[in-house]
């Protein structure tokens, strides 16, 4: 990897979705990463704002209110093409935009980007009240020894994993313990092994092609290790390649 | 989390099955649990200013139905406020403003799937306990209901849900955090459709932090002193150069040019209370003052969602013959 900051890219512009939404706690982060790559940060509002973007981040907010205000700029289909070659990271409501499918939408559905082989139950974990911070452990990080603090904040639970044929295999970086999933009927599978630690209810992080999903908020702690991680993991390599490694 | 009360309704609720909708099962135990990875934690500031902090860059409308719910989700509400009358409504009808009735929270619980919120009365801890048992996803704790105690406002570190209030300058709103509050906004005057004192009262919050951003340490114990706020937050607020919980706007928003009127003046974000459902055409309304909060910064996308908006709801001058009073002053 040390190979590629040094040949690859000098810089890159990351874009961060700013419709609605925790935008500015991630502007912040990437912006004091301190890495040799020089990161420029463009708040995307407008199609034209996307276009300058080698990646996006998609930060969490209202899932709901992000895809009416991305339809109501146009943005929708611009979105859906740059998840098709470039790298994005959804945290949250941008995790579940960028899921295949949704459960627990709101009623008569909701628009969604895709991009990612995976089903996500919208406030998984039911409201407000059952809003929780945990520790991770997540080897893919520098330092893994130390954990990492999930802040899980009306988050969306993995409902199942929709892997085709064509799909780039997923690469699981975090899960949380069985014993945290949420009992919530809709989301125990007949005949399922609760205590299965490979139920796909416990992931919480995890990496497809050059996409990241977090269904918790990195951009909330002080711990930039997942910003650091998409940078160098997700976006350099793609840059380096000249276009998106999302088959591979 | 800090340390309970006695009025705590921590002790005797669990944090099991309080969900929304289908959820009749108890959740798994998860309450702190010590040792390795399973040390969980619920209701700690962190997740409680978080979930405002996911609300920024939105509008929370105020609804008194689920069909106005389910209109404001559909215009791209980041939260709703469920009430059983609208601020202007309650100054019109006069009388004691309550908690609304939790069977009518709970319909708009099972409307939508963005988060509900609703108000309980100045100082009135019970009514936070039933919210809280009723799984709401956060409190207003409000002027616009009629006080039950005008000496305390709860203290809001004992709850695991989270806390809205609003000030009128920086020292009342850094009062308002010391008791727990993890969102503050500005008072306004709700119910008149008047701007005019959200926008003293944003300035008067910038204006203080932009004055204590520049004073010594020695100055900032005169200042907190004179503000009647606690030095720490003081000056961790110097620090940041603004507040330390999110911010939005409220009380007396009624066009998408007001609303961007206060994000200019530095707001994360707007609630809109009497102000769509009393307007010709609710659901463009709603919906204009949403794209107006996210291109607040942009004159052209103003311009274009300000036209054609049908009436707007009917203003009141803010003077001493206001009908219902003036309802910033309560509370302090």
């Amino acid at each position: 990897m040390n190979e590629l900051i040094e040949n690859g890219p000098k810089s890159m512009v990351i874009g961060i979705l700013a419709l609605q939404g925790a935008f500015a706690e991630h502007q912040v982060m990437l912006q004091k990463l301190g890495l040799q790559v020089e990161i420029c940060v463009n708040l995307v509002r407008s199609v034209q704002d996307l276009q300058t973007c080698d990646a996006l981040v998609i930060p969490g907010g209202e899932s709901t209110t992000i895809a009416l205000l991305a339809k109501l700029s146009g943005l929708l289909d611009p979105l859906r093409e740059f998840l098709r070659t470039k790298p994005v990271w959804g945290s949250c409501a941008g995790a579940i935009l960028m899921s295949r499918n949704v459960t627990n939408a709101k009623k008569g559905g909701q628009d969604l980007l895709g991009g990612l082989s995976v089903t996500t139950t919208r406030n998984g974990w039911g409201s407000q009240i059952e809003s929780f911070e945990v520790p991770l452990v997540v080897q893919s990080l520098s330092q893994p020894d130390r954990p990492f603090q999930g802040v899980f904040i009306r988050a969306p639970v993995v409902f199942s994993v929709d892997l085709t044929p064509e799909d780039p295999p997923l690469q699981i970086i975090a899960r949380v313990p069985v014993q945290l999933l949420p009992d919530a009927q809709h989301l125990v599978l007949q005949n399922q092994n609760l205590a299965d630690p490979l139920n796909p209810r416990t992931i919480v992080a995890f990496r497809q092609g050059n996409h990241l999903f977090t269904s918790f908020h990195p951009e909330l702690t002080k711990d930039d290790r997942f910003h650091t991680y998409f940078v160098q993991e997700c976006v350099i390599p793609s840059l380096v390649t000249g276009r998106s490694s999302l088959i591979r | 989390m800090s340390t309970p009360a006695n009025n705590t309704p921590q002790s005797q609720t669990s944090v099991q099955g309080v969900g929304t909708t289908s959820t009749p099962l108890p959740a798994p135990a998860r309450t702190q649990k010590d040792g390795g990875i399973g040390n969980t934690a619920v209701g700690t500031f962190g997740v409680k200013s978080g979930l405002a902090q996911m609300l920024k860059g939105g509008v929370i409308m105020d609804v008194v139905n689920a069909e106005q719910a389910r209109i404001a989700e559909e215009a791209g509400a980041c939260a709703v406020m469920a009430l059983e009358r609208v601020p202007a409504d309650i100054r019109h009808h006069g009388g004691v403003a309550r908690m609304s009735d939790p069977e009518m929270i709970k319909s708009i619980m099972d409307a939508v799937t963005i988060p509900v919120m609703a108000k309980i009365r100045i100082g009135h801890f019970v009514e936070a306990q039933i919210l809280q048992q009723i799984g709401i996803d956060y409190i207003d704790e409000s002027e616009v209901l009629t006080p039950a105690d005008e000496e305390n406002h709860v203290n809001k570190h004992s709850f695991k849900v989270p806390f809205v209030c609003g000030a009128r300058n920086l020292g009342e709103a850094l009062r308002r955090i010391s008791e727990g509050a993890a969102f503050i906004r500005t008072k306004g005057e709700a119910g008149t459709g008047n701007v005019v004192e959200a926008v003293r009262h944003q300035r008067s919050v910038m204006s203080e932090i932009r004055k204590a951003g520049v004073m010594s340490e020695e100055e900032l114990y005169a200042y907190a002193k004179e503000i009647q706020a606690p030095f720490h937050l003081l000056k961790e607020t110097a620090r940041l150069k603004r507040l330390p919980v999110v911010n939005f706007a409220a009380g007396g928003i009624a066009t998408p040019a007001d609303a961007a009127l206060m994000m200019q003046l530095g707001c994360d974000g707007v609630f809109v209370g009497s102000g769509i459902f009393l307007s010709g055409d609710p659901a463009k309304r709603a919906r204009a003052i949403v794209q107006a909060v996210t291109h607040y910064n942009n004159p052209k996308v103003l311009a274009d969602v300000s036209e054609g908006l049908g009436e707007a709801m009917v203003g009141l001058t803010i003077d001493k013959d206001l009908k219902g009073g003036r309802m910033a002053g309560r509370g302090n």
